[in-house]
């Protein structure tokens, strides 16, 4: 096995599948010579003509067989759950079938929460047929564009392909790490890779759609059959403290940024239609909120005015942009710690808090 | 004799008269911000807020040195104090310093739209995590 110590860069492409492709594409030149010459020899078009599109499926065909290529993840093994703040370990099982030669990175991808700050906390780690060890992983810069990736980074370009993978908030991100070698593989070759992927989570008490995606740095994801990705595998919970991040569950409320302060500007969603509650009829919308300050007091604004009505998306889901600073009127040595919160209709009397009961929906300002 | 004379002459009018040009390149005005300015745009962490959250009675006046802010809304400072570019001529930043605290800094766009002369600031009041991007235009 030739061994390369390599980082690639975006875009740098070795030789490999679409190296195959451009000799396809120099055959495929051949093929119009041929054309022309047969219909000089023969005299007539409709030779050519069939000679052309014989050569033309042909040559698909041939490029198909030669471009093959194929990677899949075979099985995840992961826990069903940790602890706040303990070490998930995963193991991918993964397969790569070639057609054709070709010396490339090996790149894995993670689909976790942002707060976890994968980056800085995943080590990922492979074994396989063809190399000897532990082969070592780094990340791959955000900004550094994919290959074939239209000038986009893996991770835009893994959230862009393979989407959220079922998560139902925002606060997810792909994190692509590659090989710290590249390797050399023959053509029709099969080699099977064990991967360790190693993520230290954050204390916070969550549930999230993990997801995983192999690839190599010569194809990237230009196609489906030249990587293997893992989805929507079920909701893994981590048993941490503070409020429950449920990113597996339509939520009846949830805020926006999922992490900030109280000078940020929030984002209140009441989503009704996710479950049926009092305000199922409700012409209009307000937000009863009581701010938790860091001395402990507890700050209540609870009436049914134009800076506490939210506007309707429509569907019975409704939304209120708010600056906590100021709906508090804190002064300058003053900070909210969390915000605990209903929302009622126009008259006050139907207030609706947690899973739709009368207990308040909870959130508590922190960064990452 | 006299046609030496008449040849150094003309070789000497020849020379005298091929003069360098001098180009100079135009310079680039200083930018000045003096003048009040309103939001026109705002984002957090790519989200378009400007038609969600009230932004309208937002005003930051600039003077040589000097900034005041009326109806705060979350910005890269709180306090009125004194600005500066970290270049006058070619400004990458645009700095805050208010009078009870540190200074803070912007990385700053001057595009020019439709004819109107932008800056366009990005900062984190709150959580480092969240991005604000607020473009600004002069108020009339």
């Amino acid at each position: 096995m030739e061994k390369q110590n390599t980082q690639p860069r975006g875009g740098n492409r070795r030789l490999g599948v679409n190296d195959g492709m451009r000799v396809g594409g120099n055959h495929r030149l051949g093929v119009s010579d041929e054309t022309r010459v047969g219909g000089d020899r023969q005299g007539g078009r409709y030779g050519g003509r069939v000679w052309s599109w014989a050569w033309k499926i042909g040559g698909g065909a041939l490029l198909l067989v030669i471009a093959a290529c194929s990677m899949t993840i075979d099985s995840v093994v992961q826990p069903g759950s940790v602890n706040g703040g303990d070490i998930l370990p995963v193991t991918l099982n993964v397969t790569i079938t070639t057609n054709t030669g070709q010396t490339s990175n090996f790149m894995v991808a993670v689909l976790v929460p942002k707060i976890w700050n994968a980056a800085k906390n995943a080590t990922i780690t492979f074994t396989s047929d063809i190399s000897s060890g532990d082969q070592g992983m780094t990340v791959i810069p955000a900004g550094t564009p994919a290959p074939q990736g239209g000038g986009l980074d893996w991770p835009t370009l893994l959230a862009n392909r393979l989407g959220s993978g079922g998560n139902l908030l925002p606060d997810y991100e792909w994190v692509a790490f590659y090989s710290n070698s590249s390797y050399s593989v023959g053509g029709n070759a099969t080699v099977h890779a064990t991967v360790s992927i190693k993520i230290k989570t954050s204390p916070d008490n969550l549930s999230f759609k993990l997801g995983y995606c192999v690839a190599n740095s010569t194809d990237g994801l230009s196609s489906s059959d030249r990587y293997g990705s893992y989805l929507n595998n079920g909701c893994f919970q981590v048993n941490g403290t503070g409020d429950l991040i449920d990113f597996c569950n339509p939520q009846l409320a949830n805020i926006d940024p999922r992490t900030s302060l109280d000078n940020d500007i929030i984002t209140l969603t009441f989503d009704g239609g996710v479950t049926p509650t009092a305000l199922d009829n409700a012409s209009s919308v307000y937000l009863c909120v009581s701010g938790i300050t860091d001395t402990g007091d507890s700050l209540s604004v609870c009436e049914q005015t134009s800076r506490t009505k939210l506007r309707s998306l429509g569907l019975n889901k409704w939304q209120i942009d708010l600056w906590p600073r100021k709906l508090f009127n804190l002064p300058d040595n003053k900070h909210l710690t969390g915000l605990r919160y209903y929302f009622t209709d126009a008259a006050g009397g139907s207030k609706v808090g947690y899973g739709g009961g009368s207990q308040p929906f909870t959130y508590t300002f922190k960064c990452q | 004799m006299k046609k030496i004379l008449l040849l150094s002459t003309i070789a000497a009018l020849v020379l005298l008269a091929c003069k360098p040009e001098r180009l100079v390149a135009p310079g680039e005005p200083v930018k000045a911000l003096s003048g009040n300015w309103q939001i026109i745009k705002a984002t957090r962490n790519g989200a378009d807020l400007t038609s969600r959250f009230d932004f309208s009675k937002f005003r930051i006046h600039f003077t040589d040195s000097s900034y005041t802010i009326d109806s705060l809304v979350p910005f890269i400072v709180s306090k009125n104090g004194k600005w500066a570019f970290d270049d006058p001529t070619y400004p990458f930043q645009l700095s805050f310093t208010p009078t009870d605290s540190s200074r803070k800094s912007s990385p700053l766009l001057y595009p020019v739209s439709a004819g109107q002369r932008n800056i366009i600031i990005t900062f984190s009041p709150g959580c480092g995590s969240n991005s604000y991007q607020y473009t600004l235009q002069k108020a009339n």
